[in-house]
């Protein structure tokens, strides 16, 4: 891990963010809502070089599901539209209940990941999505009991000591994501980056993902950190400063160009489940 | 409490857009509204427009 995972030119996974659970398709027009939508959209980032699927479950309107009914749609057309790909569903929902945030995970097949929020965070005004460690204690144990490997969510520096305090309680490599933007999120900057990655554990692999023009800067840096990288419409509607993105393939697409021209092999879906234990 | 904000609507598109399924659409900011926001819309949740929205809080403040 760190710069010498990058001069030992190791693999970097790819996931796609395809659609999230704040911004729909009033803001971003072409942004994946439903399942059939979603499936699309998997299948062209899978051409394009991911190997993990990030998803989210909307209602036929576009707002939030949490229900296992929903993501069991949504997963399913999403493995009918791919080969393999690795699928992970969000657990996030900001005020849902904790009972709901569960239920992404009753899904028949199980996902082979799912994330996991490691502490709260601020939306809007009024809201804060609490996931008090109670909850993170409760996700964790589902996940365990149905062989779920999290992606354990860390959105400022506060959260990473929050996880540090769980990584014994791993058989595989933990795999954390660093999270970069406005808000609760850890302010996006390079050295903030290295200095996350620096209090990490050296079995850790991490994960770099940024909001908004952050997203590119910041997924680029970790590529020289020896990270790996989420890209995708979830995090970021923007191609380039004012203009949308045509697609969620066309930001892997991206992220596959700028690995290969700083040598970070991008790893394969096989590569992928071996690096992380799967 | 009401099971939704009396300042939301559905409407099925603006002026840029046509949606399959109509969408909430906030009267008090004139816009669609977010996903999540929708949620506090249909006080989902156990959610209230009254305490937590500022949409409605600004708007009642304006009266």
């Amino acid at each position: 891990m760190g710069y010498r995972s990058y001069l030992d030119r190791n693999p970097v996974i790819i996931t796609a963010a395809l659609t999230g659970g704040v911004q729909g398709k009033e803001t971003v027009s072409n942004l994946p809502e439903s399942p059939e939508e979603i499936a699309a959209a998997a299948e062209a980032c899978e051409r394009a070089g991911a190997s993990i699927l990030h998803l989210h479950a909307r209602r036929p309107n576009g707002e939030r599901a949490f229900s296992r009914e929903r993501f069991q749609q949504v997963t399913d057309e999403v493995r009918d539209a791919t080969e393999d790909m690795i699928i992970q569903h969000s657990t996030g929902g900001t005020a849902a209940p904790d009972e709901l945030r569960a239920e992404p995970l009753m899904t028949n097949p199980a996902p082979e990941m799912a994330s996991l929020d490691m502490g709260p965070l601020n939306r809007y005004e009024r809201l804060t999505s609490e996931n008090t460690r109670q909850l993170v204690k409760d996700l964790h144990s589902v996940m365990r009991e149905r062989k779920i490997k999290p992606e354990l969510e860390i959105f400022n520096g506060g959260h990473l000591n929050e996880t540090l305090h769980i990584l014994d309680e791993f058989e595989t490599p933990p795999y954390v994501s660093l999270i970069f933007g406005g808000g609760t999120t850890t302010i996006p900057h390079p050295r903030n980056l290295i200095n996350l990655v620096d209090n990490l554990p050296t079995n850790v692999e991490f994960n770099v993902l940024g909001f908004g023009p952050h997203q590119l800067p910041m997924t680029t840096t970790g590529l020289f950190l020896g990270g790996h990288l989420r890209v995708g419409m979830e995090d970021n509607a923007y191609y380039r400063r004012g203009e949308f993105a045509e697609s969620n393939a066309q930001l892997v697409e991206r992220a596959v160009r700028i690995a290969s021209e700083v040598e970070r092999p991008v790893a394969d879906t096989s590569q992928a489940r071996e690096i992380l234990g799967l | 409490m009401a099971n939704q904000c009396q300042y939301l609507e559905y409407r099925d598109q603006s002026d840029e857009q046509e949606y399959a399924e109509p969408r909430a659409y906030c009267t008090v900011v004139d816009r669609f509204v977010q996903p999540m926001r929708a949620d506090i819309c249909n006080c989902r949740y156990g959610l209230n427009p009254k305490i937590d929205c500022e949409f409605f809080l600004e708007s009642e403040d304006a009266v």
